[in-house]
Order: structure tokens, then sequence, then C-alpha cells
């Protein structure tokens, strides 16, 4: 609607002569209007594509490169147009902000490469319109967790550091079992003694023949009572130096032993302990017997060598709205159908539904589609209920197990991801390897010259990653790119992977509030609720400072731009209007 | 006795519930209709009112645009509304676009009426291209006029108390609550205007009146360069 807006203000302004009779006082001297030129028609050629608009069209949005002057830079003489050697695809969605004011996000480009090319010309991706803003949001989010995943993968694949403590060799090595052949054989006994332990709960209660001296059938258990005993023992003593290991490696104990693990563990080892400690009284070894149901937990201590069982719980851990949704309607329906089948039935001889509770396991069955047949409607309204019950009971159940399946596939192909991601670094390195062989020379030099002065101005210096890492554990993210931007001096990738990073880390920049053009301070009443998309100039709600600061301004200029525009944009304004003042500094800040 | 009752009391609810679910599955599979609300989906048509504004030449001849000017307020309007045609309440919705903090309907209701010439509910785009003629390439009188013809609420040839205050509302309604100063009741200023207390202002007495007055002939000359 901006666009729309836009055009017709002159009618407003002139409509404005309406007030002019009842007016107080004296009318204030209208701003001077710069000369405009007559209103021409523009070439823009974007890599070859010729895009033609109104100049009045581009100068709608006058903070955006278009809009602006800065568009000069691009004019190229020969041929009397403006050249961009930039993606006419995503370029034809740009031009048709300006000419519609609705900005599109089409679903087939990458995400990454639409964000540069709005980044480029000077346009927030906020006022996407309704129709594609949560597609945008969507893919967003998507490629900054894939980002992320990618970066903690890492930081947790890189070397080891050299000079780490005991302490943090053993979380890194109890963590991660296969940074050290230690570590691995570590993780294979725990697990091997999990599944003995756990089998023998199993067959210890298994019937294992008579006795000569007693009548009736032995559990495994009670015959050989002193070798389950061996057993269980080693396997608490191995249980339990894990733990204790856990517990001193860990950087933070506090958090360690509030985390579900520990408690599992813990749970699965007190049993024993609890039974040492205690006589054989009667009264106790009854709580005794119960203490040794806990003794099943140790099966989840598999979820550690498992990826599968985590996903399964973290599915449910993020399905529990739904999870609550579907109790709460079965709920529901059981009170109501044991009601009513307690009342239909009540009139029949030797009727199993003694009482609504009794009804209730009729309901639970009867829904669930299990059917025992221990109870039993015999009246023909009780049967009329009944399959009244036991219909409603498939669709209840069936309502919410699809957005549990789908929430479980999601993060389980997110699970998947990262090791198909491993499987392709090789292959990514190799390509990189392959794009720097062939550096032109003087581009390099340039950079590295730039890259000087960069260290220069700063007074810091690029380090390479070893020497880094040693000297301090926190990885920031400026360093750690300024160092591959060092390694991969001679690739465009490390400039891009250093914009990537910055993208990724901020969410938006502030604007400056500027110029006295009436235009940029419309505000389209249309969405009052998010201020950031509504006017172009207006300052973002969200003013998150940028991650990156300053010094990181030039090499970006120099990835997107010919070197020609370095020169003359990142050092400050030659120009004194006051919005290409701020255009520059919007520009530069990426 | 009492167990007998209950039974016969269950299965005439039971008889009932079939009977509604039979009626409910014959409604939806077509062999019956028993809803009464109408099925509103066929009452929508496509609006394909449109209109052409009559040539350049014309429209030249009939305001004090020049081709390129006229050429320039049609693409602008075209673009916005696209049918040729703007109704009330998108020209509200436009006009309160420029005005966010207050209120800004009234004012372009009584906008709207005096552009739409000749009152059929919808501005096109000759209207408004006459309209913005008389209001930027117009003589001081004739803008005059046209002030006039929008004070005059109801198009009698006089203004009165009421319409005046109507106006004077309507303006300080765009201005919205957070003034400073706050914005209270003005003395209406009709008085000023009104020479023979009649209660109402003519055209006569109106343009007298503004053209007496030093500030609104200098105002009258604000917006010439707008377009």
């Amino acid at each position: 609607m901006a666009a729309g807006v836009a055009a017709w203000l002159p009618f407003a302004r002139a409509a404005a002569i309406g007030w002019m009779p009842v007016a107080s006082t004296p009318m204030p001297i209208p701003p001077q209007e710069k000369t405009k030129g007559k209103d021409g028609l523009i070439i823009l050629n974007v890599s070859g594509t010729k895009f033609q608009t109104w100049r009045t069209t581009l100068e709608r949005y006058p903070d955006t490169l278009l809009g602006s002057t800065e568009r000069d830079f691009f004019f190229h003489e020969e041929t009397n147009e403006y050249f961009f050697d930039r993606d006419p695809d995503i370029f034809r969605h740009i031009l048709n902000f300006f000419r519609t004011g609705k900005l599109h996000y089409p679903r087939q480009e990458c995400i990454a490469a639409y964000d540069e090319e709005l980044a480029f010309f000077g346009i927030i991706p906020e006022i996407i319109g309704d129709c594609c803003y949560e597609e945008y949001k969507d893919r967003r989010r998507e490629n900054a967790e894939r980002l992320q995943d990618d970066e903690e993968m890492d930081m947790s694949n890189d070397a080891p550091p050299v000079n780490l403590t005991y302490r943090e060799f053993l979380w890194r090595a109890f963590e991660n079992p296969h940074t050290s052949t230690l570590a691995l054989v570590f993780y294979y006994v725990t697990g091997f003694f999990i599944a003995i332990s756990v089998m023998a709960n199993v067959v210890e209660t298994v019937p294992c023949g008579v006795l000569p001296n007693r009548s009736k059938e032995m559990s495994c258990g009670d015959r050989y009572a002193l070798a389950f005993f061996c057993l269980d023992t080693a396997c608490v003593m191995i249980f339990t130096v894990e733990y204790l290991l856990r517990l001193i490696a860990a950087p933070s104990r506090y958090k360690f032993m509030k985390s579900v693990m520990s408690v599992i563990d813990v749970v699965a080892i007190m049993p024993y302990y609890i039974g040492l400690v205690m006589t054989d009284n009667d009264q106790v070894s009854g709580a005794f017997v119960t203490l040794r149901v806990f003794r099943v937990f140790r099966i989840f201590k598999f979820s550690r060598h498992s990826a599968g069982l985590r996903i399964l719980g973290y599915t449910l851990k993020s399905c529990a709205s739904e999870l609550g949704f579907l109790l709460f309607s079965l709920t529901m329906a059981i009170i109501i159908f044991a009601t009513v089948m307690f009342y239909a039935e009540k009139g029949s001889t030797a009727s199993k539904f003694t009482s609504i509770p009794a009804a209730f396991w009729y309901t639970i069955v009867t829904m669930t589609t299990l059917g025992y047949g221990d109870m039993v409607p015999k009246t023909i309204v009780g049967k009329v209920f009944g399959s009244i019950c036991s219909l409603s009971g498939v669709l209840v159940i069936a309502l919410p197990v699809p957005v549990i399946v789908s929430n479980f596939s999601r993060i389980y192909h997110q699970s998947q991801r990262a090791e198909k991601r491993r499987a392709q670094r090789a292959s990514k390195e190799a390509g990189r390897a392959l794009v720097a062989k062939a550096p032109s020379p003087p581009f390099e030099s340039q950079h590295n010259h730039l890259l000087h002065c960069l260290e220069k101005t700063t007074n810091h210096e690029f380090v390479d990653e070893q020497t880094f890492q040693a000297n301090c554990m926190e990885i920031s993210v400026m360093n750690k790119s300024g160092s591959r931007a060092s390694s991969l001096s001679s690739s465009p990738h490390g400039l891009s992977s250093c914009c990537s990073r910055r993208h990724r880390k901020k969410s938006s920049f502030s604007l400056p509030s500027t110029n006295n053009q009436e235009l940029s301070t419309i505000q389209i009443r249309e969405r009052p609720v998010v201020n950031s998309r509504s006017s172009l100039n207006a300052k973002l709600d969200e003013t998150v400072p940028l991650k990156c600061d300053k010094p990181y301004i030039t090499p970006s200029m120099v990835s997107l731009s010919a070197p020609v525009v370095t020169s003359s944009d990142g050092h400050g304004s030659t120009t004194t209007t006051a919005y290409s003042q701020s255009n520059i500094v919007r520009v530069s800040a990426l | 006795m009492s167990v007998r009752w209950e039974t016969e009391g269950l299965q005439t609810v039971g008889i009932v519930c079939l009977v509604i679910m039979f009626l409910k599955l014959m409604h939806l599979l077509g062999l019956i209709d028993i809803t009464e609300t109408d099925n509103s989906d066929s009452d929508l048509e496509l609006s394909t009112v449109r209109h052409q504004p009559e040539g350049l030449d014309q429209l030249q001849a009939q305001t004090k645009f020049t081709r390129k000017e006229l050429q320039s307020l049609y693409r602008g309007f075209k673009n916005e509304c696209p049918s040729g045609l703007v109704d009330e309440e998108t020209f509200k919705t436009i006009y309160s676009q420029f005005f966010p903090q207050g209120d800004a309907t009234t004012y372009a209701h009584f906008l709207f009426n005096a552009f739409d010439i000749d009152r059929n509910g919808s501005i096109r785009f000759e209207d408004f291209v006459i309209g913005l003629s008389v209001l930027l390439r117009g003589s001081v009188t004739e803008k005059l006029n046209w002030a006039f013809n929008l004070y005059d609420i109801n198009k009698d040839g006089y203004i009165t108390k009421e319409e005046m205050l109507a106006i004077m509302k309507s303006i300080y309604d765009m201005m919205g609550r957070y003034t400073y100063p706050c914005v209270r009741d003005e003395a209406p200023s009709e008085h000023k205007m009104d020479k023979n207390r009649d209660g109402v202002v003519t055209i006569e007495e109106f343009i007298e009146t503004c053209q007496k007055d030093e500030n609104i002939m200098n105002s009258m000359q604000l917006f010439e360069n707008v377009i």
C-alpha cells in the first residue's frame, strides 16, 4: 500500500487547501523541493537483463539504493544505463517492490541469496508482504538452525585442543566417545553391562525348576541367589564408578546433578545400596521388594547410547500439548460414557457395571478398541451406547496422532541431517580447495593489503586456528571468521562466510530515523501490531545491536561490489545530503 | 418400578439419538435438505464495475494540467485503484494513512463529497483530476469556491453554524489525542464570516471575508507546486 499511498500524497497536500479558511495561524513554508528531473524512463541493466521503469517509481523509496543518488555509482556512461552485476531473477522481485509497494519472497530461491540481494539494495526484509512473510520466516529459521548445527558440529569436531585439563578431557571423553579409543572402550563396556544387568533382572523371575526339598516352583533368582547377587554387585560397581567419574568431570556439578540422565543413574543404583543397608526386617523388606522395580530404570541408561531413544523422548516432550489434549479429551469421554453405560445397565440382572468407576474400565477398554470382554453390556440401550462409545474412541485417539508423528519425523530428519552433513563435509572441503586454487593475483594482494590495514586500524592481529584456540577457550565468532578469512584469503567464499555469519548472528539493525521527506515518516496503519514492519525509516523496536562491530565493514564491501565502490563508500560520505550519509551507514552495516 | 422408568427413559433417549444421527447422515449424503440457511456462495459475484476515463484530449481541455501531468496522475491513480473508481471506504482508508495519529475519516467523508461532483458514490478519474485542477491551478476565487463547496455539507448554498462546527471538529479530529496543547472546543469562526448575522454564511460573504484576510490569501498559494 505504501507505493499507492505515496502516489496520493500530492492529492492530500492539495486537499489541505480546505483547511485554509478556518486556520487560526499562518501556514509554514513548504519544504524546498529539490529540482526533480523530468519523469523519464530509467534503464536498469542487471547482468544483461534490461529492466525499465519510471524514475519516480524508484524514487518512492529514497532510502534504498535504487531510490537515492547511490545508484549513480552504477551508472554506465557508454550505454547510458545503470548496470548491476547481480542476479536478475531476484532483481525482478526487488523491482516489483518499487512498483507495487509489496515485497514478495519467491519460494524457489535460496534464502541466503535472497537476503543478500535485499541487503545490497537496501531493503529491509521485514516489509515482506503478509502473503509471503510466514514462508520467509520459516525458511530463514530453518536455515539458521542448519547453520547453527553446522557450527556446533565444527566446534565439536575440531582438532582437540592440546592443553586441556584432565577434568575437561574426561568430560569430553564421556560426552563424545569418538574422541579417543579409551572413551570408546568405556562406552561399549558400560553398554554391555547395562544389557547384562537388565537381562539378569528379567531372568531372575523365571521359574527354574523344583528343588527336592521344596514343594513349589522356585524362580531362578531364588535358586541361584548368590550368582545373581555377584552379578548385580559387579554391575552396580561399574555404574557407581561411572557416575562418580561423570560427577567429577562435569563442568557444572550442580547442573549435572539436575540433568535427567544423572537422575536415571542414581535411581538405577540406589535400590542395591538400600538393600545392602537394610536388614531382613519383614516390614521393610516389602518396601524393598518394591524398590527392586526401580532397577528396571537401568534400561533408560541406554539412551546415552542410542540416538533414536533420545529423539523419541525429545519428541514426546515437544508434543506435550498434544498429548495433554489427548488425555483431556479421553478423560471427558470416559466419564460421559461410563455414566451413560452405568445407568443403561442398571436395570439388567447380574450386571457387572456396579458403579460408575467400575464402568470406567469398560469405557477405556472399549474406546481403545481393546475389547477384553470381561464386561459386556446386556441391554439394548447399553449395546447402542457401547457401539457409539467405541466409534468415538477411535476418532478421539486418531486426532492428535498425526501431529505427534509429524513432530517425530521432523526431529528425526534433523538428526539424520547432521549425519548427512558430516559425510558431505569431505566433498565440500575438496570443492572449496578447488575454488581457492586460482586466484587473480591483484585481487589477492589487494585483499591482503586490506586485511593488513584492518589489523592496523583495530590494533589486533589475525591469528590462525591452533594458536588462537591455544590462547583462549572462548571462541568468538569474529575472530574465527577473521582467521578463516586469512586462511582462505584468496577466495571470496571466506568473506561470504564472514557475512553469512554476521547475518546469522544478528536479527536486525536499527535504522536511523532520518530525513524530513514526508514519505518516509508515513506509517502504514494496517499493521499496528508489529511496528518494525510498517514504516521504512522508523526505528525498529528490536534494536539488537550488531554483533560485529565496525572493523568488518570494509571486507563486506569488497565481496559485494566492484572495488571501485569500496574506495568511495568505505571512507565516509563524500556527498552532503543527509540521507545518503545514513544510507552509507546502513548499507555498509551488513 | 423406578428401575423400569429409568430403562424406558434411556431407551427413548437412545432412539431419539439414533433418529437424529440418521437424519444428519441423510443430509450429509444430500438425499434430503433440512437447512434453512441459504448458500451465500452463489450470491458472490465478481464486481466487474470498471470505468475508463475520457480521452486525454478532453481532460486536457477540461483541466489546466499538461499532458504529461495528466499521464503521471493517471498512472498513480490507476495503480491504487485498478478499477478506475474510488469508493468512499477506500478513499477514507487512503486519506487516513496520512494522518495515523488521529481520526481522518470524518474529514475524508467531507472531502469525498466535495470531489464526487455527480454524487454517485464513487470518484472517477475525471472528478479527481478536475478537483485537483481547481486546487492546484485554479484562481483564488475558484479555490475559495471549492472550499465553500467543501464546507457546505448539504450543498444548499449556505453554510450553517452546525456545518461549520462539524468541519472544524473533523479537522481537529485528525490531530488525535496527543497534541500540545490539548484540543479544546473552539469557538466557531463563523462569526467573523457571517456579516449580516442571519445565522448562515453565503458564498459572497465567504469569499469577501477570505479575501480580506492576508493569511488566508497567502496560504492559498502554498500548494501550487505540488505536482
